[in-house]
């Protein structure tokens, strides 16, 4: 890891961000689950349910992303690293996405569907994406070096 | 900026302008009028078609147009939200005045959302729950208000049966002893049958009497727009119910009718025709509310399809075999109308062209741009059958930019000495419209 500076703001801004960054992957993941249950069930429950964890999954993401926005364009001290980047711009378009997806929940019954199945299968992927990507060994030795 | 930012820039505009694409329609109210309407492919949206105009009254001695040949005059004012009109026979007219009982559970994202910007136009203002009488007096021609029942639980349809008054409340019927010339019921009332009152998304239940006076038929709507509450909650409702005056027992008449919001009988045939309100949310054109009789046993589609075999594919599952069933509709009057008042003109007194065929109380839309509806339209009958297009016979509910709501019409009835008379419940008036002289 790059070796940062770590004032009170900053370090205060990155607990913040471990508390509140699980929360929309949480209920991202959720909504793909109760959308796959729907697809095949039609049982209306579970895409109301789906609608309301997409909603309230994007007002948790606004202050993490809030938060991330700021340490990737403006950080403390020296270079970004290219897989901070990355995750960035991930987590935008997952949040892009599922956007699309609320709108596309808000249609009545089976109208969601598959689209909205899709969406959040989509939204996931990125979210993993951006997990991911920053852990991979040469994104680790990348930034060592 | 690098070319990954180009890309997201372009990815989140494409999300803007889908979600504020509200399209507007495409089609010529007119080519959806009448036996075989024009129907589009239906759309999928992000946000679905909405324009709702504010409502702000009726401004001093204002009042809608007529068409020609006719004269138009406020006959009460100051009203709770009137809804439907019983004209008795001795010249005294009853409003209902009421609406929803607002019980429907908000389930849904959308369901907060869309409450706030529907109720923009004081159509969602709250009712009265009462039945007001107004008499004309005789010196001064001026109608008086008379509270003739109170504390109702949001009562729609209404009726008067030999000596009893039947008051079709959202979740039963109730008969209070009454005869024309009461200034006043005294009577509590006896429940005569239980009627379908769980959410209550359709909360009207519209009520006619068959010509004898045994049966009352009951146009119970939908729970839902298409089925997005569950099947489970529409048993008996986007229904017509018949129920026996002596018994109270009562059975589905016809199904498959969305939201039958007006129940009348045809006076040449004594065939019963209702006006329907039709599915939202698969494009402004789309599908048009309509006109139509309505046989023993008969399925009109809801929600498995419209206009006959048009199939609709947000339900899950799908139903094939009522599909085939499905009976079209005899006479459609456009796209989002809303009809929530329905009449057989019988009377003399206005111009003789609009004698046997039916006036139809557009209460207006909110699913199309632009808008339509909002107006009370005439269709003539020629051997107890629609003909021709759809007529605007009273108009000017709305601002000519149709940002504003001065009033918007529902129940109709025909006046003891032959005038139409309308229920206004955004203006909380009640209309007269006769010959000119």
């Amino acid at each position: 890891m790059r070796q940062e500076v770590k004032t009170p703001r900053s370090q205060a801004a990155a607990v913040a961000f471990g508390v509140l960054d699980p929360i929309p992957y949480g209920f991202f993941v959720g909504a793909l689950l109760f959308d796959a249950i729907y697809a095949n069930s039609g049982e209306i429950l579970w895409i109301k349910a789906a609608a309301w964890l997409i909603a309230i999954g994007l007002l948790f993401a606004v202050l993490p992303r809030l938060i991330n926005l700021v340490q990737v364009w403006f950080p403390a001290r020296g270079r970004r690293a290219a897989a901070e980047m990355a995750g960035f711009w991930l987590n935008l378009l997952a949040i892009a996405a599922a956007i699309t997806n609320a709108f596309v929940h808000s249609r009545d019954a089976y109208g969601a569907m598959p689209e909205g199945l899709w969406l959040s299968g989509l939204t996931i992927v990125l979210l993993v994406l951006a997990k991911v990507l920053p852990a991979l060994p040469q994104a680790t030795a990348r930034d060592r070096a | 900026m690098n070319r990954n930012s180009g890309t997201t820039l372009i990815a989140v505009a494409c999300v803007v302008a889908l979600t504020a694409c509200g399209e507007h329609a495409q089609l010529d109210p007119r080519t959806q009028m009448g036996k075989d309407p024009e129907l589009p492919k239906p759309q999928n949206f992000l946000v679905p078609p909405m324009q709702v105009p504010t409502g702000v009254g009726w401004q001093g001695d204002a009042h809608p147009a007529v068409a020609d040949g006719l004269s138009i005059e406020k006959i009460a004012g100051g009203l709770i939200h009137p809804r439907q009109l019983l004209a008795l026979p001795n010249g005294d007219v009853l409003v209902v005045e009421s609406n929803g009982p607002g019980t429907e559970a908000v389930t849904t994202p959308k369901q907060l959302i869309a409450g706030m910007v529907k109720g923009r136009s004081g159509k969602a203002a709250k009712g009265g729950n009462r039945i007001t009488l107004l008499r004309k007096q005789a010196e001064t021609g001026k109608w008086e208000p008379h509270v003739l029942l109170e504390h109702l639980h949001s009562p729609f349809g209404i009726q008067w049966i030999d000596r009893a008054l039947y008051v079709a409340d959202t979740d039963r019927i109730m008969k209070y002893r009454f005869e024309p010339g009461q200034l006043q019921i005294a009577d509590p009332g006896t429940e005569l049958a239980d009627l379908p009152s769980t959410v209550n998304h359709h909360w009207t239940k519209s009520m006619v009497a068959s010509r004898d006076g045994t049966k009352l038929y009951v146009g119970v709507g939908s729970n839902s727009n298409i089925a997005e509450n569950g099947l489970e909650v529409e048993y008996r409702r986007a229904a017509v119910l018949e129920v026996d005056v002596a018994t109270g027992a009562s059975r589905v008449f016809a199904s498959g009718l969305r939201n039958p919001t007006g129940l009348q009988w045809e006076p040449q045939t004594g065939t019963l025709w209702a006006i329907v309100n039709e599915r939202d949310e698969i494009g402004a054109d789309l599908v048009p509310d309509y006109l139509t009789s309505v046989k023993e046993g008969g399925f009109y589609g809801w929600p498995y399809s419209y206009y006959g075999q048009h199939v609709d594919p947000r339900v899950k599952e799908q139903r094939p075999d009522l599909v085939a069933k499905a009976i079209k509709p005899d006479y459609a009057i456009a796209s989002h109308v809303a009809p929530l008042g329905l009449l057989f003109y019988t009377g003399s007194s206005l111009p003789g062209s609009y004698r046997g065929g039916a006036f139809i109380g557009e209460h207006g839309s909110w699913d199309r741009s632009p808008l339509s509806g909002y107006k009370v339209s005439f269709v003539r009958f020629v051997n107890g059958r629609p003909t021709g297009p759809v007529e605007s016979v009273v108009t000017g509910f709305y601002s000519k930019d149709e940002s504003s709501l001065y009033g918007a019409p529902v129940g109709l009835a025909q006046g003891a000495d032959g005038a139409l008379l309308i229920a206004d419940d955004v203006g909380n008036a009640v209309w007269s419209v006769n010959a000119s002289k």
